[in-house]
């Protein structure tokens, strides 16, 4: 028995969550192989938006031009080095808050999927924070 | 009648399905059909099912309550039997596969976990660290250089941000490993570098919780991680 409640995360009972999940429900869980799966107008939406990082001209110009419209000066610090965290936690450090496990919850599959094609369904859902990711950019280009 | 199957548990589970949505358009009963020391959670099907916010939600809500009450086998969204003669004959058929799966996940939750970072900070972390692509920056900025100075940057910093995403989702994934008892990692999908989900059982949850959240904190704002869970067990059935 799996005890509910206090340090829950999130649940999927908050429709915000349900996008992160989604596909644990549509292409997870128990497949019996005598049982007919129904038709799933949508389930193949999902696909779409797996990541690549494209290889290409294109590409490396955009990562060029976000390089050079930084500006160093005024950046941010740095996030901690990986190999630090790792030593770290594993040592059962964990201090700090957390910082809210459940930011950008709905934006990442957001803009790839939509539930159906129920024009209801759409308007019911939360649209992602728009977000300005110059490393991500070839790829949704190329989508559109 | 056509029957969507939500779930299989042991025969002794609860199995209180008082006030839980159905999947369809229209409201239905759900129902649990016995099989010898096996349960399924049923309703009759739906005409047409399309995957829908409230029938994701419905079929998901049967599970997490299932969960609350003891262990299930969660199956995938969609599908249907006959009847309920074909359901009890499918857990007849795997009777000895899904008790002993069941006896597996007892006591255990999936947490999935999905993590993200800011392109600009993992840019200026490359510039930063490689003095190669900062003297290309600034040969570009400079202007009059050859055309191929910002192709030379941009694969570069592909490169990078690749090696750096993958450094990225090794770390989380090594740090969380002690604490859990299986992981299934897939295609990281629009911004995300991590796309994981991990089985941990009753004992070890405070430390995986734990550690996540030291992970987090130590990774700051600029790195944003994604815990669902406790969650049925939809990825190691």
């Amino acid at each position: 028995m799996v005890p509910q409640g206090a340090a829950s995360v999130s649940r999927s009972g908050n429709t915000g969550n349900l996008y992160d999940v989604i596909e644990l429900i549509l292409d997870r869980g128990l497949v019996i192989d005598v049982f007919v799966r129904v038709s799933l107008v949508g389930i193949e939406i999902l696909k779409i938006d797996i990541r690549v990082v494209v290889a290409s001209v294109d590409t490396y110009l955009r990562f060029a031009e976000a390089c050079n419209r930084l500006d160093l000066e005024s950046g941010r610090k740095a996030p901690a080095q990986l190999t630090d965290i790792v030593g770290e936690v594993t040592e059962g450090g964990a201090r700090g808050k957390s910082k809210g496990a459940l930011t950008g919850a709905v934006e990442a599959v957001t803009d790839a999927l939509h539930l159906g094609d129920d024009k209801e369904e759409d308007e019911e859902e939360e649209p992602a924070p728009k977000r300005t990711r110059p490393t991500r950019r070839p790829t949704r280009r190329r989508e559109e | 009648m056509t029957v969507y199957v939500y779930s299989i548990t042991a025969a002794d589970h609860p199995l209180d399905l008082t006030g839980l949505d159905t999947v369809g358009p229209a409201p239905a009963v759900l129902r649990s059909l016995d099989a010898g020391p096996l349960a399924a959670v049923v309703s009759d099907a739906p005409a047409e099912l399309r995957p829908k916010r409230r029938d994701l939600t419905a079929h998901q809500g049967v599970q997490e309550r299932l969960m609350a009450d003891g262990t299930v086998l969660p199956l995938r969204f969609g599908l249907t039997a006959p009847d309920d003669d074909a359901v009890r004959a499918a857990l007849d058929q795997h009777r000895e596969e899904y008790l002993q799966r069941l006896d597996q996940l007892e006591g255990c939750a999936e947490y999935h976990i999905k993590a993200a970072v800011e392109g600009d900070v993992l840019l200026r972390q490359i510039l930063q660290d490689s003095p190669r692509a900062r003297q290309l920056n600034d040969d570009i900025k400079a202007g009059g250089g050859s055309p191929e100075l910002p192709l030379a940057l941009g694969e570069l910093v592909a490169q990078e941000i690749l090696a750096r995403h993958q450094a990225l989702a090794a770390g989380i994934t090594e740090a969380l490993r002690p604490h859990t008892r299986q992981e299934q990692a897939s295609d990281p999908v629009g911004n995300d570098f991590l796309n994981i989900s991990f089985l941990v059982d009753h004992e070890h949850r405070e430390l995986f919780l734990t550690a996540e959240k030291g992970l987090a904190a130590e990774l700051g704002a600029d790195c944003d991680v994604r815990l669902y869970g406790p969650l049925p067990p939809y990825s190691f059935v």
